[in-house]
């Protein structure tokens, strides 16, 4: 699998020719098994109805703007943890746990598609599902078909981070070299890479001062 | 350094490099359920690993119970951030109030080691105004203990972690055994920003040795301490003191829930736990009973360890099990820089400051903060900019922006408030048995703490030549839920952590707290526990009956 689609004004090619699983001989074979075993065939949906994963598709496609292959498989790493009941446990007293939560809310952005413009949400235009999620993400502690909308935000996009930031496809774009072990780092210290480390092409391209969003 | 290998040889057990000492684990010895063993210990972590090492040390027959496994840290840890979401406790909990505080990752831990197995490695001392915050400050609480009282204990766990820093020197001055590590980016940036305007800063104190420990090796400065120490460097209880506790003779029970304590309604005592075990009920019996299962877990398990004589769970005469359960305030702010920091690079404890730690008459709220290094990895560095309502297109670009940004974090000591406790919820986990809700609101103090932390953090990061700061407001560490005070009426145990309503229970864990100061409480946890284990071997040899008080 070739690096992830990212275009340069969106953060693209900061790093080039970097590569995380390239540093893979220098990790432990059990931290290699795990980050390795995220680019094999991702396990079939389970979870998710066919309506849920529809929904669910468009809706990480979205939240990590992953619009063209290769994609991280975020919809099946999502599900597998659901059906494996891979919770953090805990959940809001007026929020169901999370495999229920999320199964009424990707049903509620359905509902909420079908209301605005008379279909399923994947079947929206992108910028008509960027603008309802946009929506969501404005509302605040605000009730959004029965459910707290900041509670919904958050767990959307924590299961999506999650997802998203494990693989090591998204570290490649991040300069993030993954596992560590065993030869930790031997320079320390502000502007100070390692041998494997790609230093950042574009340091200027900070994100704070764009004002598009 | 002879006198610390013959109180605790633990270090020295341990295979040279990373690894376990699997020999001593396939010899330890075991103890049958209906030995009446002297003591048995619900929890493996901070407080009761250290029970565990110092009790079966005086030669008591000593068995600890953990619900989750025996960790082998070469084979069941990863260097890995979303690989490691089995180190949390992840059984079904409720949370509400009108601040309601996540849990289950940061704030949770299991197995044998505890939450230490992947805490920071921050381990300072609380300050001497910590344990009288009610008579100096008109809020919180008084401790029924004294600084001066626990400071020999912080001295010899400092020793045996061991706590590497500079000399301290707020609270009590002091010095730590080992010296401090060198930092990394994120704390040259903070030091460069505090030394700036005008702030104190300290390298440490953290429980990471600096050089070779016993056979424990270096620091390799990876980064990865918050998914578990692979190498054997930093410290927590599954390598500082449970190997000293299986060579003389305790039995850990991994796999173990522990679902109630037993009763005997005739005299009054505890007579053991219940406990679930590959899915078998089980029932360990024992003349002293300790609970150690942190600020959630213990509560809930007093709460549903029901009888006659306790209708509303063990030791809640007063309806005190479960109160005054506290997090700290944990914002972190972040700053923009120009050049690489790689935050992620080295161990995220580095660089504390604890100038604001105490109450400043200026100032128009009480008690303080403090602030250290936080170096998010991805995941979690991507949930801090996600809080900020990126998403899509815009999380992408500021997530490649990474390697550029340093990241500091406060602590925040929210006060003791009553109405923030453990209930039992109408849910109940896969034993049939009800799971804790917790409850948790700030008062207009803790808000005043977390905006006033943030300001400092943001002038530190601006100084050091940030061009952008950005907060996220999130929680860290739990402690009280079963508070040690003066009298039953305030709290649950006296300051020997022994409850009051029934004499050979204890609890020794970070439940027993009454305030948490602005300090990571794993030190001061494991002090308390080897202080009440000091005062149990003393009675054990005067001879004193369990039911007498000893003070």
């Amino acid at each position: 699998m070739t690096g992830l689609p990212l275009a340069d004004a969106d953060g693209g090619g900061r790093y080039p020719g970097f590569s995380a699983l390239a540093q893979a001989p220098h990790w432990d074979p059990v931290t290699a098994a795990v980050v390795q075993g995220r680019m094999a065939l991702p396990p079939d949906v389970r979870f998710f109805t066919p309506a849920e994963e529809a929904a669910a598709r468009a809706l990480f496609d979205q939240l990590l703007d992953q619009h063209a292959e290769p994609r991280v498989p975020v919809v099946n790493m999502v599900d597998a943890r659901l059906a494996e009941d891979e919770t953090d446990g805990w959940h809001y007293d007026n929020m169901p746990r999370d495999g229920a939560a999320w199964r009424a809310s990707l049903g509620a952005l359905d509902r909420e598609a079908q209301s605005r413009e008379g279909c399923t949400f994947a079947l929206l235009p992108l910028d008509g599902q960027a603008r309802l999620l946009q929506d969501i993400c404005d509302r605040g502690q605000d009730l959004w078909h029965g459910l707290p909308a900041d509670r919904v935000w958050g767990l959307w996009t924590r299961y999506a981070c999650t997802a998203f930031y494990s693989h090591p496809l998204a570290w490649d774009e991040i300069g993030f070299a993954g596992p560590a072990y065993p030869r930790g780092y031997k320079n320390l210290g502000v502007d100070r890479l390692e041998p494997f480390e790609v230093r950042d092409v574009r340091p200027e391209a900070d994100p704070t001062r764009r004002a598009d969003r | 350094m002879s006198g610390l290998r013959e109180r605790n040889e633990s270090a020295w057990l341990l295979p040279a490099g990373p690894g376990t000492n699997s020999k001593l684990r396939d010899r330890m010895r075991r103890y049958a359920d209906d030995d009446e063993v002297d003591v048995v210990i619900v929890g493996c972590g901070a407080g009761g690993a250290t029970l565990l090492q110092r009790l079966a040390r005086a030669g008591w027959r000593a068995v600890g119970l953990d619900e989750g496994p025996f960790w082998d840290p070469e084979q069941d840890w990863v260097s890995d951030e979303a690989g490691s979401h089995h180190l949390y406790w992840t059984e079904p909990r409720v949370i509400g109030g009108s601040d309601p505080v996540p849990l289950g990752s940061n704030n949770s831990g299991r197995g044998v080691g505890g939450s230490m197995v992947h805490f920071a490695g921050y381990t300072p001392r609380f300050h001497p105004s910590d344990f009288r915050t009610f008579s100096w400050d008109g809020v919180g609480a008084d401790w029924p203990l004294e600084y001066g009282e626990l400071r020999p204990f912080y001295e010899d766990i400092e020793a045996e972690l061991p706590v590497s820093g500079e000399r301290w020197p707020w609270g009590d001055p002091h010095g730590y055994p080992h010296r401090p590590h060198p930092v990394s980016g994120n704390g040259e940036i903070f030091l460069r920003g505090a030394n700036a305007c005008g702030i104190t800063a300290k390298v440490g104190p953290v429980a990471i040795a600096n050089g070779r420990f016993g056979n424990r090796p270096h620091c390799i400065y990876r980064g990865f301490c918050l998914q578990g120490c692979k190498v054997n460097a930093k410290a927590s209880p599954l390598i500082t003191h449970v190997p000293d506790a299986l060579a003389h003779g305790a039995e850990i029970r991994p796999d173990s829930m522990a679902t109630r304590i037993g009763f005997d309604e005739r005299t009054g005592l505890a007579t053991g736990v219940e406990y679930v075990h590959d899915g078998i009920n089980r029932f360990q019996r024992a003349r002293i009973v300790a609970v150690a299962g942190y600020s959630i877990e213990t509560p809930r398990l007093l709460l549903n360890s029901t009888s006659p004589r306790f209708p509303e769970g063990m030791c809640n005469d007063f309806d005190q099990v479960g109160r005054y359960l506290m997090v700290q305030g944990a914002p972190q702010t972040a700053g923009r820089f120009q050049a690489e920091v790689r935050m992620w690079k080295a161990p995220p404890p580095e660089v504390s400051t604890e100038d604001f730690y105490e109450t400043d008459p200026a100032k128009p709220y009480k008690r303080g903060f403090s602030i250290q290094c936080v170096s998010p990895l991805p995941i979690t560095w991507a949930e801090h900019v996600a809080a900020q309502g990126h998403w899509g297109a815009a999380l992408r670009r500021y997530m490649s922006d990474y390697p550029h940004w340093a990241c500091l974090g406060a602590l925040c000591e929210f006060l003791p408030l009553r109405e923030n406790r453990v209930t039992l919820a109408e849910e109940t986990d896969r034993h049939g048995i009800p799971v804790a809700r917790f409850s948790y609101s700030q008062c207009d103090n803790d808000r005043q703490l977390m905006s006033a932390a943030q300001q400092v953090m943001e002038r530190i990061l601006t100084a050091a030549g940030a061009q952008e700061v950005i907060t996220i407001n999130r929680y860290a560490h739990l402690v009280g839920g079963a508070r040690m005070a003066a009298g039953e009426q305030d709290g649950v145990v006296d300051r020997n952590l022994r409850s009051f309503a029934v004499p050979n229970l204890l609890v020794t864990d970070g439940s027993v707290l009454p305030t948490q100061g602005s300090a990571n409480p794993a030190l001061t946890i494991m002090a308390l526990a080897a202080r009440a284990a000091g005062v149990l071997v003393q009675g054990a040899r005067r001879g004193t009956p369990m039911s007498m008080k000893e003070d």
